[in-house]
């Protein structure tokens, strides 16, 4: 696993005349988790905007498993295997929490073109390809859904599956017929994580996943973040405003001020960088200590 | 968790239930065939119900499932209603070999309803590629536009018979076919609902940034659904065609779209149950109006004129009382389905 | 070349009229974001009122330019009164709806004049074009060469302007015109600043519609038929004319529709009359898929 899973170099974004992101750096490899943190404003979910290609940078690239990635659809890069949640919750309301992720769990076995070769196709950049294959492998699917053949109820009964294993590891599956809307804040949170999972991501950028829940509730949704990591076997990259936390669980930070990276490097490695400390308080110590597990080895690369 | 054990069992009876709706429907439309072939009066007010329910439930796939408001549909159901028009004109002389005249008809008028909603479909496609990319007001003007433009290509064009349209269409439409194609429109719309294509065109109506960060190529699908829509409302304007016998292109303006909009939202936008319910009533309505209005000695002449200003008032005074519409986005299906208990509710509920 | 000079100034005339409309479309937008599809049927109740009240002024001859005056401030007046009321009960009951709905009533309200005026009992005008009564003689005001520049004319570039440069200074220069703009830009936070809300947006509508009042008088006396339909097709023209120039921008409409205007005289003076309703169409199509927010419009990217 020596390629990075998710690159970005030098990228860079004006807004007008408002320079929102300048100079970022990030490589996610396999097991990484990785934490971006800053003041409000900073830049932060514009980067994850960047990455996901809902914004076009202005300058640099992004690359996902080495390919350049600057300018396509924000679909086109999750089918590359990169997958988000948003910091204003963004569910789609009106459907259960089941439908939810079976939206986004993708149908692996297709009996044109299965996604494995048109994702294929894509990392190899024959773009051309891999949207005529994924073209085909549609149009004869949703007329394995009209006719409602054998292989089609087949498919469907595993995407329930797949699905409700993913609200099972989520902890929602006593909310799987309940509308998303009607899902307590903290479950919305968390059904966001799943449907994200749902994509089969090699990266997952969480943008504020614990925003607006108690310390307690916070420390769980970290560990369990940890475990997604472990169990998936993804590069995780969070955004998250309380320090204590991403101390605690990150093995990698970067610290944005002002769409400038002002400190990159381990937790206590940033924790003493003057620039951080002055960017978050202007002056004083900071009380970073780790809020629940200790601070973990390096980890091996490729381990999971 | 334990596997629900409705979902678990549908394998096993899915490649013949798939079938199954059509063999209970070609009867019934056989006999409603049989049965109405004295009273032209009932024939003519359920073809036009007929083509209106699959205007309505084929412009539901757009507007309401997919959420992208088109109000254009009028110029797909022109397309089809001319290519259809032509076709079977060039066709009249030709008869099947070996098969007596009605039913040698009735599979070349078959071909032309194909040919109309192919050519629709076709429109719909070129049409959405671009439009697609826009989003709300924009899109519901730009679809307008295309609408109008197909007209105006009509209107200007020797072959289909400039302004005054195109007369003399053999007259081919059966309560047979119009129920046959109500059926599909409905049966397409249900299936599709209930596939992972149906939950991505309800994720785009929802939130298409969401929807395309999960990987769905939202303007594809929008296409599709788009060329979808416009393939029945092509087959509906062959149908139209083929029963009216005369078409001129005025019949088809951006007015014409108002109706079925009107239709869609006052069922409710995603219902297709709401769209049935609401192309049968709107359309009964005026007739049953009529007949009202002849018992009791006025004017029946004033109907027409009271029509639109009625539709008008009505979209408003719904849009008030009840923004959802009739059935806001529930089925009739989904209604009977929740009387059943899924192993899920009943454990939550213990 | 005359043929030349008489198509632009014939267009110029045409267009001064769609951008009286686009005006009140894009004021309504701006404030509401509410296509007020019922707009161009507001014209065409201006133009009815303005036939009424020619006819109450003098039955049987010209009422003159005092008279034309009378007439256009009693169009003006009555249908400033009809864009209060269609705002007041259908649209700002659901100014918190989704923006769906109110569109919808607009087209009801649109659907109910247009069709209501169609009527042949009551007060109602009935479905038969009316010949609109000479108000002014119509007399060439400049002659050369063969190019024509009708008084009717310099009369609409007239009013148009001062109407223009009015409004251009009421938005521009008066408190009334920075509560309009604070209002366009957020109105729920500009009702939180003190600004009275429903009370600029009722002037909004007032305004916009007694502009199409006026634009009403002035297609009438050119073109001197008038049918309850007129509404929809040069109140959608003017609605394209308004996207054209970017939608909410007041010079934009403008411009758009003088452009609009322009083209379409050229484009059937070239080919045939029976293109006339695809020419704006076609312009709309092309303007939106090269610069989706208009030639003049800001682009508006949707907050993530």
């Amino acid at each position: 696993m020596s390629t990075p899973l998710l690159e970005a170099e030098n990228v860079g974004i004006c807004f007008g005349g408002l320079q929102a992101l300048k100079g970022f750096n990030l490589s996610v490899k396999k097991g990484d988790l990785q934490g971006l943190i800053g003041p409000n404003g900073a830049g932060k979910t514009t980067a994850f905007n960047i990455i996901t290609g809902v914004y076009s940078p202005t300058e640099g690239q992004v690359r996902v498993g080495g390919q350049e990635v600057t300018g396509r659809a924000t679909w086109e890069i999750n089918r590359m295997g990169l997958a988000r949640t948003f910091q204003n919750i963004r569910l789609f309301k009106s459907l259960t929490a089941l439908d939810n992720v079976k939206v986004a769990c993708l149908n692996e076995e297709q009996p044109l073109f299965s996604r494995e070769r048109a994702a294929a196709a894509r990392a190899q950049g024959r773009r051309l390809t891999a949207h005529t294959m994924d073209a085909f492998a549609n149009y004869a699917d949703w007329w394995r859904a009209l006719m409602r053949t054998r292989g089609f109820q087949a498919d469907e009964l595993r995407l329930t599956e797949r699905a409700e294993s993913l609200l099972e590891v989520m902890g929602l599956s006593h909310r799987r017929d309940e509308l998303a809307d009607s899902l307590p804040y903290g479950e919305q949170r968390r059904l966001e994580v799943a449907r994200a999972l749902g994509t089969s991501p090699k990266v997952l950028l969480l943008d504020e996943p614990a925003a607006g829940m108690n310390t307690r509730e916070k420390a769980d949704l970290m560990s369990l973040i940890r475990n997604i990591r472990d169990r998936f076997e993804l590069g995780i990259l969070l955004i998250e405003h309380d320090m204590k936390l991403v101390m605690g669980i990150c093995e990698q930070i970067t610290v944005l001020d002002h769409g400038q990276t002002i400190a990159t490097g381990t937790p206590s490695a940033v924790r003493q960088a003057p620039e951080v400390i002055k960017a978050y308080l202007g002056s004083g110590e900071l009380a970073l200590d780790p809020v629940d597990a200790p601070q973990e080895a390096p980890r091996p690369e490729g381990a999971a | 968790m334990t596997p629900d054990a409705s979902l678990s069992a549908l394998p096993t009876r899915a490649g013949l239930s798939a079938w199954v709706p059509f063999l209970v429907i070609l009867p019934i439309l056989g006999g409603l065939e049989l049965l109405t072939r004295g009273s032209p009066f009932l024939v003519y007010i359920s073809l036009m119900v007929g083509v209106n329910v699959i205007l309505a439930v084929s412009l539901n796939i757009v507007n309401g499932m997919t959420g992208q408001f088109s109000l254009g549909h009028a110029g797909f159901m022109a397309v089809g209603a001319y290519a259809a028009a032509k076709f079977s004109m060039a066709m009249d002389p030709w008869k099947i070999i070996g098969v007596a005249v009605a039913p040698s008809d009735q599979i070349i008028f078959l071909f032309s309803l194909l040919i109309g909603g192919a050519a629709a479909g076709l429109c719909g496609f070129l049409v959405g590629l671009p439009s697609l990319r826009l989003r709300g007001d924009y899109l519901a003007v730009v679809t307008l536009g295309f609408g109008e433009i197909i007209r105006v290509v009509a209107q200007n064009s020797d072959a289909l018979g400039r302004a005054l349209g195109l007369s003399g269409i053999p007259q081919r439409t059966t309560i047979f076919t119009v129920g046959f194609f109500v059926f599909l429109v409905i049966l397409v719309a249900k299936r599709l609902a209930d596939s992972p294509h149906g939950r991505s065109l309800v994720a785009i109506r929802e939130d298409e940034v969401a929807a395309s960060a999960m990987g769905i190529n939202t303007t594809a699908y929008k296409v599709r659904a788009f060329v979808i829509a416009s393939f029945f409302a092509g087959v509906a304007g062959g149908l139209f065609s083929h029963f009216q016998s005369v078409i001129n292109p005025m019949t088809f303006n951006w007015v014409r779209s108002m109706e079925i909009v009107v239709m869609v939202v006052a069922g409710g936008l995603g219902s297709t149950t709401g769209s049935v319910v609401a192309a049968v009533s709107l359309t009964l309505l005026p007739e049953g109006l009529r007949t009202l209005f002849n018992s009791l000695n006025l004017n029946a002449g004033r109907i027409d004129q009271v029509r639109m200003p009625i539709y008008g008032l009505l979209l408003v005074v719904l849009m008030l009382v009840r923004p959802q519409g009739l059935f806001g986005t529930r089925e009739a299906w989904d209604m009977w389905r929740k009387r059943k208990p899924t192993p899920a509710a009943t454990e939550e509920g213990a | 070349m005359s043929v030349f000079l008489q198509h632009l100034i014939n267009g110029l005339a045409q267009g001064t009229i769609y951008a009286l409309v686009a005006l009140g479309y894009t004021m309504v937008y701006g404030v509401l974001k509410l296509i007020n599809f019922a707009h161009g049927d507001v014209m065409m109740v201006g133009a009815y009122l303005g036939y009424a009240t020619a006819f109450q002024l003098a039955p049987a001859a010209r009422s003159g330019s005092m008279g034309l005056l009378v007439i256009l401030v009693v169009a003006a007046a009555g249908c400033a009164l009809l864009g209060l009321l269609i705002e007041r009960f259908a649209y700002r009951p659901l100014r918190d709806k989704p923006r769906l709905t109110s569109l919808i009533t607009a087209i009801g309200i649109s659907f109910a004049l247009s069709y209501g005026f169609q009527l042949d009992f009551g007060f109602f005008p009935g479905a038969a074009p009316r010949a609109f009564p000479e108000i002014i003689e119509l007399t060439p005001w400049f002659e050369f060469g063969g190019v024509i520049l009708w008084n009717s004319q310099v009369l609409s570039f007239g009013i148009a302007i001062l109407l223009m440069l009015g409004l251009q200074w009421l938005v521009f220069r008066t408190r009334t015109g920075r509560a309009m703009r604070a209002v366009s830009h957020d109105h729920r936070i500009a009702g939180l600043l003190g600004i009275p809300t429903d009370r600029i947006i009722g002037l909004t509508f007032a305004i916009g519609s007694a502009l199409a009042a006026v634009a009403g008088i002035l297609y009438a006396i050119k073109d001197i038929s008038i049918t309850p339909l007129m509404g929809l097709y040069v109140g959608l023209k003017a609605f394209v004319a308004a996207v054209i120039g970017g939608i909410g921008n007041v010079p934009g409409a403008v411009l758009g529709g003088l452009m609009l205007g322009l083209v379409e005289e050229f484009v059937v003076g070239y080919t045939a009359s029976s293109w006339r309703d695809a020419v704006a169409f076609g312009f709309l199509i092309v303007v939106l898929l090269f610069k989706p927010e208009g030639l003049f419009g800001k682009n508006a990217a949707e907050k993530v």
